[in-house]
């Protein structure tokens, strides 16, 4: 049964929440940083295939800063309360924090300024962090025989983190070494696991129990949630291993399988949606639903770059469309609804009455962020496909915007969240 | 929610219930710029919402604390049990606000200008306290009583139930 447990036992399982929120807080910070960084390197993407400098910073400050930092936050508050099992020491979820955050900052300022010592130190911290957190949470699902969708995409996400990790530090490694004879195939297998393996698997997994939660539906059978975390499995290893070989044939197969997977999550997750007690969508929904439309759009763009056509315009706007179309549009939709969700949690868990999320939300900056987004991924795409830096440009201006405009929304729920906790005293 | 036990599809059925209840509310609410005239189909509407809201929530939330919570507290589970109780606290003296001044308003043949604000106060935060509150118990407390209730409490439990609250 999904979601089964979520919130039973959630206040004594509710982590303290400065644990969850340092990891929020870093993401919406970064988030800004991201499309500044952008910005910066706007006229290099035009055409992008590698290559160190403000491109290839931006790209990781928005997968490592922005998606992997909310990831780790969600999941260490999230699974302890799905799995009903207790997760690790609070320290050591502090402790990856302290790892994971200076390592991104450094690795990204290495990568900008093109310094082979920021990378490497950088790049060691992050994976020291991402490893403190991999092991808290193969504790957590060693002890869980239940939540088989769910565990099944974690475990998966792990495995792909592990794959993930070791390309990205053979990659760092080979700047100064120069041991690897082409570069290409190595970092496309990297994004392939980063993408949609430790981040898609576990937006997945986690999928089946936060939809069905906020629009109050059915849930997604076992079945189906055991039978996508195995398609996906199958589908990164032939993906990841055929760009490892140069197979661009096998490389797209693996895509294909993906799709195949992908269908199969989407028709149940819009089948719980069908379900649904609660008619009204939350404004929230917008981005999610655009973000499920992107995600195998960018597969398909992706089958594009296995197969060789035209990569000066495919492999960018796959890069594009996985990133800053399925992953961030995801991430930023899920966060906004998170954050005031665990906000108010946290405001009752002492016996006080918790504070509405009505109270603590302002709207108006989240649908300036929503339309800006999708401004942002409008320009980017068509920038990249004519090869117009200025359209490339205008995005990441766009896309600044609404990370401000981001900023704003979550620095006003914790205003208000604390008018309310001064005001319950 | 998937839910195997007698008892959970009980509760989700009356969850069903009153989230179609609150829905229509909160339509109403949103419909409505000033105090509406009351007509044969508000006189209706204003009936069923305060009987379903005096009679639906007042025996839902008095079974959960009286009969099925006491069975979490005995295997541990606390943490829980205080959480959606404090939420009944906050949640019933609202739900009976709504209904008297539903019924009142029925009663006097419309709303004043005071009643009116009260009413689309108090409805507009029952409508958000109640659908937050049964997220969690469709997500979390419907699991937990498959989880953790054996067969033979869960049809005593939906016994209760049948005879408490139905």
């Amino acid at each position: 049964m999904l979601g089964g447990g979520l919130i039973m036992g959630a206040e004594d399982r509710l982590l303290p929440p400065s644990v969850p929120f340092r990891f929020f807080a870093t993401a919406i910070l970064m988030h800004v940083a991201g499309w500044a960084m952008l910005l910066v390197g706007a006229d290099t993407l035009p055409g992008f295939q590698g290559g160190l400098g403000p491109g290839l910073a931006a790209l990781h400050l928005m997968t490592l800063g922005v998606l992997s930092t909310t990831v780790l936050g969600a999941a260490f508050q999230l699974l302890p309360v799905a799995t009903r099992r207790q997760l690790g020491p609070v320290w050591a979820c502090r402790l990856t924090w302290w790892l994971y955050t200076p390592g991104v900052v450094l690795l990204c300022l290495g990568m900008a300024m093109q310094t082979s010592w920021a990378m490497h130190a950088g790049g060691c911290l992050v994976v020291a962090g991402l490893a403190v957190f991999a092991v808290l949470v193969a504790r957590n699902l060693l002890q869980v025989s239940d939540l088989p969708a769910v565990t099944g995409h974690v475990w998966v996400a792990l495995a792909a983190l592990l794959g993930l990790a070791v390309l990205g530090l053979l990659l760092v490694a080979d700047v100064d070494a120069g041991f690897l004879s082409r570069r290409g195939p190595f970092a496309a297998a990297h994004a392939v696991l980063a993408g949609y393996g430790f981040m898609g698997s576990l937006a997945m997994g986690f999928s089946y129990v936060l939809v069905p939660m906020f629009v109050l539906s059915q849930g997604v059978p076992d079945a189906v949630g055991r039978q996508t975390a195995r398609l996906l499995a199958l589908a990164l290893v032939v993906a990841a291993g055929g760009a490892v070989a140069g197979s661009g044939v096998v490389a797209a197969l693996g895509g294909v399988i993906g799709l195949i997977g992908i269908g199969v999550h989407l028709r149940a997750i819009l089948a719980a949606m069908e379900t649904r007690m609660r008619k009204r969508l939350e404004p929230f929904f917008r981005l999610v639903r655009l973000a499920w439309v992107l995600l195998p759009v960018s597969v398909v763009a992706g089958l594009a770059v296995a197969l060789g056509d035209a990569p000066e315009l495919t492999a960018p706007l796959w890069g594009w469309l996985l990133v800053f179309g399925w992953l961030l549009t995801f991430v930023s939709g899920i966060l906004q609804r998170i954050i005031p969700f665990l906000v108010s949690m946290h405001s009752g868990a002492h016996g006080g009455m918790p504070v509405l999320m009505s109270r603590l939300v302002a709207q108006p900056p989240l649908t300036v962020h929503a339309v800006l987004h999708g401004v942002a991924l409008a320009l980017g795409a068509a920038g990249l496909l004519s090869g117009s830096a200025l359209l490339v440009r205008a995005a990441a201006v766009s896309g600044l915007a609404g990370a401000l405009a981001f900023a704003v929304f979550a620095t006003l729920v914790f205003i208000r969240a604390r008018a309310h906790s001064s005001k319950s005293r | 929610m998937l839910t195997q036990s007698q008892t959970g599809t009980l509760l989700h059925q009356d969850h069903m219930a009153t989230i179609e209840t609150l829905q229509k509310l909160e339509e109403f609410l949103g419909r409505q710029r000033s105090a509406p005239a009351l007509d044969a189909k508000l006189r209706e509407f204003l009936q069923g919402l305060a009987k379903t809201l005096r009679d639906e929530v007042e025996s839902h939330f008095g079974f959960e604390e009286n009969h099925l919570f006491p069975v979490f507290t005995q295997q541990g589970q606390t943490g829980i049990v205080m959480m959606l109780t404090m939420e009944h606290r906050a949640i019933l003296p609202l739900a009976v606000q709504v209904a008297d001044l539903a019924a009142g308003a029925v009663q006097a043949g419309g709303f004043d200008q005071q009643a009116w604000r009260d009413f689309r106060d108090s409805g507009a935060e029952l409508v958000e306290r109640e659908i937050f509150h049964v997220q969690k118990e469709e997500m979390g407390l419907l699991a937990a009583i498959s989880a953790l209730v054996d067969p033979e409490t869960d049809s005593r439990l939906a016994e209760t139930y049948r005879r408490t609250v139905k």
